[in-house]
């Protein structure tokens, strides 16, 4: 009877390794371990995290920093907070069905329809713009099968111009979404009040999402269809329009959804750069006020119509689906 | 005589629209997003500046050129570190907060995952001979489905800054309970995503284990998750992109992370500085991209 050990050391040997995968988790895993053993927030007697501004790579322990992380002083914090918590009912509100009537009158409905409207008006902006883009980005349009028959060999010039096109169309997403979207606002409030700077940063970062996710799905399209319309003279943008679009809009529209689920996650938040959505009322108002009832009341309405936005996004992906 | 040739067959019927259904969506969404732009006031004109904004927006954006490669303000001491330097760290201790937050994020994803996933409940029921028993574990395990449930649902509901705003209001944002908020909302999202991936990667591994007499949690370990592992790993990568930026972000709170960076440069008015520091951030989003992208298309 053979030992079942070596039988295990033969099948682990024979096993595919591949360096690169092995090399990001050794590295990944040397960070968490390194980040946890080498910094400064404490952490039963461990330390996590820089801390200081003065140290400029802040790996060291700052320890007054860590001790105070469980100091008496944030223990009477909390107490402060808790006792605020109780919803301060006026006269004229009655009760807490009054207090939660008039918080939602004056502050609450236009704050969760602002939020949702953001949501809205950005993801469709980014879809816009992203849909003329992703067929640009796609390689598998982006050379001469199926798109031009025999007869006319494109050159190799012809070659350098559709790689470069479609590694510059994809390049040009990765920038749009590497930078998040409370960055880019912050940089666009600028441009004055109102909503479009909230907005902008949401259709930015959401086109280049949606841009490649649309790229990918032209991709993995298959291009019989296109065949057939190419040998009945389609040109390359019939294709794209009559065929390629009607086959892959189902998938297009399950990430659009489900970007649309993250837009409102954000526009909740963009809110604390001034745009009149939950955040603003959360941040710049509530707290500044040391209103923690109305606080915490807008963060369950943030959580609520994240949730919501959730659930429509399931049900039309799910329509879509079998549509 | 001369005959017409009747037609043999009919021609299918042709549906009027290509696009049927999914027609009325499209419409529906570019109605919505008009509505959308009416409610919020957006019209092109309003992204013109107005005149006394113009110069501001000039320098923000004109500096979007010419990153500072030096500190803007003079007189500064001579031995701080040079502002490359300081933009290395921040960058690094970006890194540093979005990794403690994965670790955290990894773990409890997992454990949560696990609890919110259906796979694993065998169809016979283990080390249950009697019926009352087995209902009870029946309950048990609706019941513990049910809170990982409502506890991820709870955890994804509120964006990172959000929860960091919480935690300052209550204790003041300290770095452990920065990485803990960065933690949260992240948790949250994993462990859905993982639940659905095991719930939808092949049972074949996991049923043979049971087969052989394998307890739930071991077709779970060594059926189902290695089925999923791919899967898992390449979007646990995308998560730790979203972390990072998140670990940006939470520095516009005053934790010493880029954002902090950009807010301090913006508000001395020192443009360059601040587009250095965003582009130092781009840079370090793109490679994690780039390298994230790389270990996708390995493990597919």
């Amino acid at each position: 009877m053979s030992d079942p050990w070596a039988d295990i050391r033969r099948l682990r040997r024979a096993a595919p390794r591949d360096r690169v995968l092995r090399a990001s988790f050794l590295a990944f895993g040397l960070a968490v371990l390194g980040v946890w053993l080498f910094s400064g927030v404490s952490v039963i007697g461990i330390h996590l995290g820089p801390v200081t501004g003065d140290t400029s790579w802040g790996l060291q322990v700052p320890s007054e920093q860590v001790r105070d992380t469980f100091s008496p002083r944030r223990w009477e914090n909390l107490e402060r907070f808790v006792g605020r918590l109780a919803p301060r009912v006026t006269e004229q509100d009655g009760t807490v069905v009054g207090w939660f009537a008039r918080l939602m009158r004056d502050k609450g409905l236009s704050a969760m329809l602002t939020t949702l409207a953001v949501a809205v008006a950005a993801i469709v902006l980014a879809g816009a713009c992203a849909l003329p883009l992703l067929w640009l980005g796609a390689r598998n349009l982006a050379r001469a099968e199926p798109m031009i028959t025999a007869g006319k060999r494109p050159g190799p010039a012809r070659h350098l111009l559709w790689r470069s096109q479609v590694s510059g169309v994809r390049g040009l997403f990765v920038f749009l979404r590497a930078l998040p979207e409370y960055v880019l606002a912050f940089v666009l409030v600028v441009l004055g009040p109102g909503a479009w700077p909230a907005v902008l940063a949401l259709a930015i970062h959401n086109l280049g999402i949606l841009g490649r996710l649309g790229s990918e799905v032209v991709e993995d399209a298959d291009l019989s269809p296109a065949r057939q319309a190419r040998a009945a003279g389609a040109t390359r943008a019939q294709i794209a329009g009559l065929v390629l679009f009607p086959q892959t809009l189902s998938r297009m529209l399950l990430y659009f959804f489900y970007r649309w689920e993250s837009c409102v996650r954000e526009s909740v938040v963009l809110g604390m750069l001034g745009v009149a959505t939950l955040g603003y009322f959360i941040q710049n108002d509530a707290r500044a006020r040391l209103r923690y009832d109305e606080m915490i009341l807008y963060l369950l309405l943030g959580a609520v119509l994240v949730l919501a936005g959730d659930l429509v996004s399931a049900l039309v992906r799910r329509w879509v689906r079998n549509a | 005589m001369i005959t017409t040739p009747t037609p043999t067959h009919r021609a299918l019927p042709l549906r009027p629209f290509p696009i049927g259904a999914r027609a009325v969506v499209l419409v529906a969404v570019a109605v919505a997003g008009l509505l959308a732009a009416w409610y919020l006031g957006l019209h092109p004109a309003k992204l013109v500046p107005a005149p006394d904004a113009r110069g501001l927006v000039a320098d923000v954006f004109g500096s979007a050129v010419s990153p500072a490669v030096a500190y803007e303000s003079e007189g500064l001491p001579s031995d701080i570190d040079p502002l490359l330097v300081r933009v290395g760290g921040a960058a690094l201790r970006t890194l540093v907060y979005a990794a403690a937050g994965m670790s955290l994020v990894v773990l409890f994803g997992l454990v949560l995952g696990f609890f919110a996933s259906t796979a694993w409940w065998a169809d016979e029921e283990v080390g249950a001979s009697d019926p009352a028993s087995q209902s009870a574990w029946l309950v048990l395990r609706y019941c513990v489905y049910g809170v990982a449930r409502i506890v991820i649902a709870v955890m994804r509901s509120t964006h990172e800054l959000l929860w960091a705003v919480l935690f300052m209001a209550a204790m003041g944002l300290t770095p452990l309970a920065a990485v803990i908020a960065l933690a949260i909302p992240h948790t949250g999202i994993l462990a859905k995503i993982f639940a659905e991936m095991v719930d939808e990667a092949p049972r074949d591994s996991a049923n043979h284990l049971r087969v052989l007499g394998a307890s739930p949690l071991q077709q779970y370990l060594f059926g189902l998750l290695p089925r999923a592992r791919n899967d898992l790993i390449a979007y646990t990568f995308y998560r730790f992109e979203c972390l990072v930026r998140g670990s940006a972000v939470i520095g516009f709170f005053g934790i010493e992370t880029i954002g902090k960076y950009i807010r301090d440069a913006f508000d001395n008015r020192h443009f360059h500085e601040m587009w250095t520091y965003i582009y130092a951030l781009l840079i370090v989003v793109v490679v994690l991209d780039l390298w994230s992208g790389v270990v996708r298309r390995r493990l597919s």
